[in-house]
Parts: structure tokens; C-alpha cells; sequence
């Protein structure tokens, strides 16, 4: 697997066709829109899918912490599907594995998990965009970001169509960086994407298996 | 009271409203009453409800001599029909009968349009007889304390059975045929049933384990009407588009029809096509405005009912409907019929056709209106496969664990259930008699552990077990199944509504999702402006402006049956060796001299490849004449053969004609034909590796994930509440296909394909058939006749071998 080194903002950021953003400067991994727990939440109320597809999850997340050893993890919100289940518990024990990375949750709109669970599992949570650096990090994109600052943000799902000769069409999820928006690919399994339009002069980084290509 | 004197009972009554009997009708009254179950095989409009409904009444006249007049006898009938439209005329004529032969019975529609209020009291109070759909039946099997309320129940008549043997909703009557007949030994089952391909399987589904020698019987009506297809001819074939579907271009022919008929038909195949006809002809004759109508399913009940009314009273000039008028009541003073575009179908033509002349003697005439010239040809071998009664058969589903699982979440929800004792009803079906222990065990397994489950600890909550008992404890779940039942899947739909109030149908979420407010549309030929959007409700308002969008359905494309591509292949060898019989084929002459001209007209021993560069990339197409489907299953076939050859990408179109593969790179087309490129060699394992590379069984999930509860739509106007559990059935295809590719649904998708789709039989005779013609590569400079309306299709599967790095490489972002 290899990623994508894309300098921006006099920023190196690398990004991985896990869907994650490993950003140097800060020694950080950019992870949005897990949803964990949600094939859990699925089951619970009756609807078959497999628990299978939760765990798929877990070994990404092992595979980039170890890859990365960031000191921080920033997850751009909706990390926790819905209400409390068990899948929450076997992540807090997942991160405990962890100890020298700091984690930390922007929240989005599906994390309604008391703040007591966080705190059990050692996140620090914040309930509004947080500035690093040139960056101001969110769940939702923000309409119109502060003059200095570049909104990075989950929440969207996106992917693009690509369209070639002989009528040629795909569909695949991407990275996306606009004028002053950037928007991460949902990490999670069993997510679903939403098709974005790009307008001329945004980059865009699609997801093909297991390498991430400019487009 | 003996047998003959209760038909002569019936026969009296028949001469008091100065009728005589039809010999069909006499033979079903005296086999009911003896006690068979069985099949009346009669055409609509033939008197076919009398031959089932007064036996009902006979019977009860027979064991009750004394107390005829008798209120409150529980139910003693069901009556099934496809589609609500029937049931009021159906419901008529029973309670004339009845109250003629003296008899206090009280016969109640039950649908999806009930009052609650009624409902309760139908519960509470049965009605005699219940004319009911198959979704409404299954409700009941839902509502606890269902036995007692069926336990009067001496029979079930199934009508129409023709339209529903073919689908899911066929599967979902002979389930709930099986719990009835498992309750009420009994029970006698009788089906209804226009004639179709394959009479003695539509007996045999329906009757199921009841299917036992001596037990049964057939009655047909041997009803036979003249039918006469004239073609509306293009004045000069070589001006008439080569593709299209709307044949708008026709309109100034078809406009003399409805002006000089007292009552026209006109039939199109889509619900847009429908609406754009009506807006054109209002266009081109004003003075019709008023005198014509629209009718097609997205049309509110309200509405539809008006111009069924105003039909049947003669008030109408014409009606532009799609298939929704394709069954239902007779409308008398209807005069002509016209047909826009393929109908695909001897028997649906056939169907058409017969909604004219009804006056006995008569001739039902129906116009042809071609949308592209080939098409022409269609009219031809639709007249010759009339002519030789060659109708399609309706393949029944079997092995559906969709509707399976619904069906034992239904008993879950209402009474709960015995596996052991539902398993031996289920065995007795058509659909399922092949279902093994182990399918039967994965089923109670998925229903009741969410399927394989390795977790100590898992929270999936649906069916429960108590004391061997499979039932559902939580209400939640209970009445989000309830909004369930049924096996025709849409589209999310939402309501469109005068913001003064009124309703007018309903249309997908997607078409509206387009729209702003301000936004002007069309819908039922109304011009409407679009206010608002409030609880999955459209609000509206008429609008004076002339253009607008035009929304489309979703819909699967129909393909033209395996019957009239035979007779189409007919008709093209005729045209080539000049049998010109037809004035179709004499018309399309021309444009077979250009088909010869530029490439070739294929002799009845050759098979035509056309191999071509255009813009667009390179164009392989093949002409195998068998229809959609195997068309669908063949390109898939032919790409993944080339693919196997040289990493490339295509995109592939079909029609009825046939196929092509489209590709950015060159085809190595001779090669691919030295190395057996239409052999029958391997044919199982290359058809089984081209189902996993295209879509198609993607595709058939949905319906799958549907029916069998995966996808939950939300309740009515409470949308938002279960976001959280909202999800599409292409996550759960490609997660069952990652973690469980052993589950059963999963599996059904890739069974469906193969039945429907890639069936090996009929490709393999299609190969065969092939394998004795010379193939024939031509390369013309550009586009032929037979290849543009395939080429300019966009409804297009794709197959590649190339890696997904590599081929985004030739491609660019989509912008549009």
C-alpha cells in the first residue's frame, strides 16, 4: 500500500488508500466519519448484517497506528454510530493498546455517547472546530472559514464519477480539496459514499485499492 | 339439495337477467361443487367472475336449505386479485348475486386503501367474502388471532392468476395458500387465468401439494376473438429516426384515430412516455382538451377511479394509459386500440388488443406505432405469433428465501410459530419443495441470530424462541415489519399534493430531489409548480407555464420474450429472401438495402459481427436476434472471454437485436474468434466468472434486500427518527459478498441472474445455434441501421480485466 505524498498549505500531508491522512508536522493521523458500532446498532433492531464488517475496522486501525506511530489520533467526528453497544468497549480496549498515542474526537453528528464514555476510553473531546496549525478541523464543513485558517472535514462521504473513452464510468471514493475546504473519505465499513462535483481548480485524490491517485 | 338442482338455481338466475350460461361456466359450477379444486382458464371480460363466485354461494345454499337469509356466517370465501382496481366491480357483482338468491352476506373489499375504522370492524365481524390482494392476505397472517378468524373458511380463488405467477407476489400466494390449507384441511383453492405459454405449470404453483390426481380440475373457456394489427406506417421510411422510444413523430396519424373513434386506447410503456403523448396531442388538437384523460400507476386512486368512470361511460374520446389499464374492468364503449412503441409480448399485445370490441362478434383491431424503424419488424412477428397462438409463458420464482423470510417474520409477528410444522407446509409449495434441512435451518438461524454469528455476546434482537416457539416480543420490530410486507419494491416515493389540498399520485424522491422551489414540472398532464416539499409530501401549485420537466420512473427495461424473437428472426429471413408478406417489411425496405449497403443483411445462415471505429472508441457489435435478456448475458459472456485475452475495459449496451462491446482501446477480435470466442466450450465456468465482474446480481439484490426486511425505508412521515438505521442494498451486497458469501439472500441474487439472465440453457442453444451459421466480420465505415440504436444507448454494464490503477489513468473526472 502506498500513499500519496501531497504537499499543501506548507503542509505534508501523505495520503493513505486506508482513507486516512497521516500529517507530518504534527506527528498526527486524520481519521473521519468511523462509524463504529453501527453493524451492532443494525443487529440490535433486527436488521442482519454482519458483525463481520465491524471488524474490519479494527485491523485497519491497528494497521495504521502501527504504520504511523502518531502521537496524535484526530477523528473528524462521527466516530460512534448511534447509542451505546458493545462495539464501544472492545475499541476502548483497542486504544488502551495504545498508550502513547493521544486521542481525540471533533464531534459530529452522530456522536451522542455520554461524555463519561469518552473519558473511560481516554478521548478528549471537542464540541467545535479545533485549529491546528493552517488548518481548522471539523465534522461538518464550514461554510465560510476564518480568512487565515483551511477547513479539513468528514461528514460528506465523498467519492467522484470518472468518465473515460468508450463510455467508460466509475465511481470511487476520494480525498478532496477545494478552495478553502478539504474533505476526508469515511473510513468507516459499511459507510456508503456521496457523489461530490468538483469545480475546476480543486485537487482530487481517488482511492483505487491500494493506492491513492491524483486525478 | 343435489348438485343439479343448485345449478339450476344458478341458471335461473341467469335468465332473469336475460343471460344463457356459457357451457365453462356450467362445468366450473358442477366442479366446485363437487368438491375439486381447480383452474377456470378464461380471458378478462369472458363472465369468468360468475363462474367461481356462484358455486361460493351454492354450496352455502346446500348445506344451509333452512336458513339461506342467515347474517353473520364468518368467512366463508377469499377472493385474491393483482390489483385494488378490480375489487369494486368484482364486489358488485357478487352482492347482486347474493341478495338475488337470497342470501344476507356481506362482501368487503380489504386493501391498502381500508379505513382502520372498517378494518376493526372486519375483525371483529367478518364479512362472508374478503376480496383481498396478496400483500392484504399477508397483513392478516400478520395480525394476531388470524386462525380464528379464518376458521370458516371453505375457499380461496385466486384470480388473475396469469399476472402473478411470474413474480414474487405469485410466491407470496402460495404461502399463504400453504398456512391456510395447513389450518383448514379442507380448503379448495381455484385460480382464474388468461391462457399463457405454460397453463399446466401455473397449475401445478398454484396448487402446490394439492396437485394429486383426481383431485383437480381444469375448465377452460375456449373463448377466441379475431384480432387485426395494422401498422401506422412512416410516409417515408428512409426520414424515420433509426433509434427511439417516444414515436411522437407518429402523432399527426394517431390524431384521425381518436377523432373518429367513439373511444380510443392508447397504450405506452412508460409512465413518461404516457405523459408526453397527453401533453402532444393536447398540443397539436386543442379542441380534445377535456375529452382525453391520463391514466398510469403513479396517479393518485382518486383520479384513475374518475377516469375509469368517465371511460366506462362512453364521456371520454381517449385515454393515454401504460400498463394500468391492462387489467380491470371492460370498458365497453372503447372502439380502438393503439400501441406505442414494442409491447414486447404476444400475450400482453394480445391482452391489449382484446380491450376493444366487445360487442359479441366484434373484431378488437389495434394500431401499431412504431418509435424506430426497426420496430416495424416487431409488428409483423407480432401479427404471426397471434396468428399461431404462440404466447409466452410466465416462469414462475422458485427457491425465494427472501419472501421466505418475510413470510416467517409475518407468523413471527402475529401468533408466532412452529418450525416443524411450517417447515412440512412450506415443502409443499411449488417454490420452495426443493428446500433442504440446512436451508431451512440457515433461515430460522438468520432470522433468530442475525446468520453466523461467533460472538459470545451479540445484541441482534429479532425472532425469539419461547417453548419451541418463534415469535417476536418487540413491538418496534413487529410494526416496522407490518410496513414491510409485500415483494414490489420502489422507489422512495412521496406524495404530491395541492398546498390547497387534493391529492394528485405520488413520484420518486430522485426526480424531485432535482427540483427547486419555483421549478416547474409536468404530472398527469397537469403543468405544476413546485412549492414546497414538507414530510415527504410535495406541495404544489397549477402553473400557466407550457415547459417543464418531465419526471421519469426507474423502472427495468422490458425485454421482448424469447416467443417473439423467434417469430422476429422469421421475419427478418423473409425480408432478405423478399417473402414480403407483411407491409411492414415492405416499408422497411430501404433501410435493409442501406443494412446491405454499408454492411450486410445476414442470410438465415449467417451470423453478423460489425467491428468499427468511431469517436467513441471501438465498436464490436453481434446481432443473435433472442431478446434483452440473453443479449445482457451474452455480452457479458463475449467480454469476459476477450478480457481473458488482454487487459481491456468495455462498456456493453443490448436491445432485442443485439449487443455490443464498446472499448477505448482496440478489440482483438480475430484472435478472440480463433480461440473459440462463441464456442460452448466451458461455457458453465466462463458463465459463472462473468456474473462476478458485471452487475447484474447487484442489481437483482435490491429487490432481494428489500422484501426480505435488510432495507428499512422509515416510517411515513417520520423519516428522520431512523436515520441511523438507513443503509442501501449495495453495503449489504458487498458485505455479505466480503464476510458471509454463503448467505442464502446472497446467493438467491446470483440464482435469480442465472434463471433469468445468464441461464445456461438458453445461452448455450443460443451458441449452438450460432456454432452451425457462418459468422460473418464486417467492417462498415461507420454506424449501420442495425447498430445505432445500440450504439446510442447509455444504459450500459461494464466488465474489465485491466487494474483499477491502470485504467483510471486514460480517464478524467466527470464534471457534469
Amino acid at each position: 500500500m502506498q500513499t500519496h505524498h501531497f504537499f499543501f498549505k506548507g503542509q505534508q500531508l501523505r495520503l493513505h488508500p486506508l482513507k486516512a491522512i497521516y500529517w507530518e508536522e504534527e506527528d498526527a493521523l486524520l481519521l473521519a466519519d468511523l462509524h463504529l458500532g453501527k453493524a451492532v446498532h443494525f443487529r440490535k433492531a433486527g436488521i442482519p448484517v454482519p458483525r463481520a464488517a465491524g471488524d474490519a475496522n479494527w485491523d485497519k486501525l491497528i494497521y495504521l497506528f502501527l504504520e504511523f506511530k502518531p502521537e496524535r489520533v484526530l477523528f473528524l467526528g462521527d466516530l460512534f454510530h448511534s447509542t451505546y453497544n458493545s462495539e464501544w468497549q472492545e475499541f476502548a480496549g483497542l486504544i488502551g493498546q495504545f498508550p502513547d498515542i493521544r486521542f481525540e474526537l471533533v464531534q459530529g453528528n452522530h456522536d451522542i455517547l455520554s461524555p463519561a464514555d469518552y473519558e473511560a476510553a481516554q478521548i478528549t473531546i471537542y464540541n467545535q472546530p479545533l485549529r491546528i496549525g493552517p488548518f481548522l478541523l471539523s465534522h461538518h464543513p464550514i461554510a465560510a472559514p476564518p480568512e487565515d485558517s483551511y477547513n479539513l472535514a468528514g461528514h460528506i462521504h465523498p467519492c467522484v464519477w470518472l468518465k473515460g473513452n468508450g463510455r467508460q464510468k466509475l465511481k470511487l471514493p476520494c480525498f478532496y480539496f477545494g478552495e478553502d475546504t478539504g474533505l476526508l473519505p469515511a473510513f468507516g465499513a459499511f459507510t456508503g459514499t456521496a457523489r461530490i462535483q468538483p469545480q475546476n481548480g480543486d485537487q482530487v485524490f481517488v482511492i483505487a485499492e491500494d493506492a491513492v491517485v491524483e486525478m | 339439495m343435489s348438485n343439479s338442482e343448485l345449478i339450476k338455481i344458478a341458471g335461473g338466475w341467469f335468465q332473469e337477467k336475460g343471460w344463457e350460461p356459457f357451457p365453462f361456466q356450467l362445468e366450473a359450477w358442477e366442479h366446485y361443487l363437487n368438491g375439486y379444486h381447480g383452474l377456470v382458464n378464461a380471458p378478462t371480460g369472458s363472465g369468468k367472475t360468475y363462474a367461481l363466485i356462484l358455486p361460493i354461494f351454492l354450496e352455502f345454499i346446500k348445506a344451509h336449505p333452512d336458513e339461506i337469509g342467515r347474517e353473520n356466517n364468518g368467512l366463508q370465501a377469499i377472493w385474491i386479485t393483482p390489483i385494488r382496481a378490480l375489487t369494486k366491480e368484482i364486489q358488485q357483482a357478487a352482492q347482486r348475486a347474493a341478495q338475488d338468491l337470497g342470501l344476507n352476506w356481506n362482501i368487503a373489499i380489504r386493501s391498502g386503501d381500508t379505513k382502520t375504522s372498517e378494518r376493526t370492524r372486519q375483525k371483529k365481524n367478518p364479512p362472508e367474502i374478503l376480496i383481498t390482494t396478496p400483500e392484504s392476505l399477508h397483513l392478516f397472517l400478520a395480525s394476531k388471532g388470524y386462525p380464528k378468524f379464518f376458521k370458516n373458511l371453505k375457499t380461496v380463488v385466486v384470480d388473475e392468476w396469469h399476472e402473478l405467477v411470474g413474480s414474487k407476489r405469485g410466491v407470496q400466494m402460495e404461502l399463504a395458500l400453504s398456512r391456510l390449507k395447513g389450518m383448514l384441511p379442507g380448503l379448495k383453492v381455484w385460480g382464474i387465468s388468461a391462457t399463457i405459454g405454460n397453463m399446466d405449470e401455473a397449475l401445478a404453483v398454484l396448487l402446490g401439494n394439492s396437485l394429486v390426481e383426481g383431485q383437480y380440475k381444469v375448465v377452460k373457456a375456449n373463448i377466441k376473438k379475431e384480432i387485426v394489427v395494422e401498422s401506422i406506417l412512416p410516409d417515408e421510411i428512409e426520414r424515420f429516426p433509426w433509434a427511439g422510444h417516444l414515436g411522437i413523430k407518429l402523432l399527426h396519424k394517431v390524431i384521425p384515430i381518436v377523432e373518429t373513434g367513439q373511444s380510443t386506447l392508447i397504450f405506452t410503456n412508460t409512465r413518461a412516455q404516457c405523459e408526453i403523448w397527453y401533453q402532444n396531442i393536447l398540443e397539436v388538437a386543442p379542441d380534445l382538451a377535456g375529452a382525453i384523460a391520463m391514466h398510469h400507476g403513479s396517479i393518485s386512486r382518486e383520479l384513475r377511479d374518475w377516469v375509469e368512470n368517465a371511460l366506462h361511460d362512453g364521456i371520454l374520446k381517449a385515454v393515454v394509459c401504460t400498463s394500468s389499464l391492462d387489467l380491470g374492468v371492460d370498458f365497453r364503449p372503447v372502439e380502438n386500440i393503439v400501441q406505442i412503441g414494442s409491447p414486447k409480448g404476444v400475450a400482453r399485445f394480445m391482452q391489449r388488443a382484446g380491450r376493444s370490441g366487445h360487442q359479441p362478434g366484434a373484431l378488437s383491431k389495434i394500431y401499431f406505432v412504431p418509435t424506430h424503424s426497426l420496430e416495424l419488424m416487431e409488428a409483423a412477428a407480432l401479427r404471426q405469433a397471434i396468428q399461431q397462438g404462440q404466447l409466452e409463458s410466465r416462469i414462475p420464482y422458485i427457491r425465494s428465501f427472501d419472501v421466505l423470510i418475510q413470510y416467517l417474520i409475518t407468523l413471527a409477528v402475529s401468533e408466532g410459530f412452529r418450525p416443524k410444522e411450517i417447515l412440512s407446509e412450506v415443502q409443499g409449495t411449488f417454490c420452495y419443495r426443493s428446500i433442504s434441512e440446512a436451508e431451512w435451518a440457515w433461515c430460522l438461524d438468520f432470522i433468530t441470530t442475525g446468520g453466523a454469528s461467533l460472538y459470545a455476546y451479540d445484541e441482534y434482537k429479532k425472532v425469539e424462541i419461547e417453548d419451541g416457539i418463534f415469535k417476536v416480543n418487540s413491538r418496534r420490530v413487529a410494526m416496522r415489519h407490518r410496513l414491510q410486507i409485500g415483494t414490489i419494491t420502489n422507489d422512495v416515493s412521496m406524495q404530491i399534493k395541492y398546498v390547497k389540498g387534493g391529492r394528485l399520485g405520488t413520484i420518486e424522491e430522485w426526480f424531485i430531489a432535482q427540483l427547486k422551489p419555483g421549478d416547474i414540472f409536468w404530472f398527469a398532464g397537469r403543468s405544476l409548480e413546485l412549492v414546497r416539499i414538507k414530510d415527504m409530501t410535495v406541495q404544489v401549485r397549477r402553473s400557466k407555464h407550457k415547459t417543464g420537466k418531465i419526471p421519469s420512473w426507474l423502472g427495468g427495461r422490458v425485454p421482448l420474450s424469447s416467443q417473439l424473437s423467434t417469430f422476429l428472426r422469421i421475419k427478418m429471413d423473409q425480408a432478405r429472401k423478399g417473402e414480403l408478406l407483411d407491409i411492414e417489411l415492405k416499408t422497411l425496405g430501404p433501410l435493409l438495402d442501406l443494412q446491405q449497403e454499408r454492411s450486410l443483411v445476414p442470410k438465415d445462415h449467417e451470423f453478423l459481427i460489425e467491428y468499427f471505429k468511431s469517436r467513441e472508441g471501438y465498436h464490436l457489435l453481434f446481432y443473435p436476434f433472442e431478446g434483452r435478456y440473453v443479449h445482457e448475458g451474452l455480452g457479458a459472456l463475449m467480454a469476459h472471454r476477450i478480457s481473458k485475452i488482454q487487459p481491456i475495459s468495455f462498456s456493453i449496451a443490448m436491445n432485442d437485436y443485439g449487443f455490443e462491446l464498446l472499448s477505448d482501446i482496440e478489440i482483438p477480435i480475430d484472435q478472440a474468434l480463433e480461440k473459440g470466442l462463441l464456442s460452448t466450450a466451458h461455457l458453465q465456468r466462463d458463465i459463472e466468472a462473468s456474473i462476478n465482474s458485471v452487475e447484474m446480481a447487484k442489481r437483482c439484490f435490491r429487490d432481494i434486500a428489500s422484501i426480505s426486511g435488510l432495507i428499512f425505508k422509515g416510517f411515513p412521515g417520520k423519516q428522520k427518527k431512523d436515520r441511523h438505521l438507513q443503509s442501501s442494498s449495495q453495503l449489504f451486497f458487498e458485505v455479505f459478498d466480503d464476510y458471509e458469501p454463503n448467505n442464502l439472500l446472497l446467493l438467491q441474487a446470483y440464482d435469480e441472474v442465472m434463471t433469468f439472465q445468464l441461464e445456461e440453457v438458453r445461452l448455450r442453444r443460443a451458441l449452438e445455434r450460432i456454432g452451425q451459421q457462418s459468422v460473418i466480420l464486417s467492417t462498415p465505415d461507420k454506424a449501420t441501421p442495425f447498430s445505432f440504436p445500440i450504439i446510442v444507448d447509455r444504459l450500459r454494464e461494464r466488465l474489465s480485466s485491466e487494474k483499477l490503477a491502470d485504467r483510471i489513468k486514460r480517464m478524467t473526472l466527470r464534471l457534469e
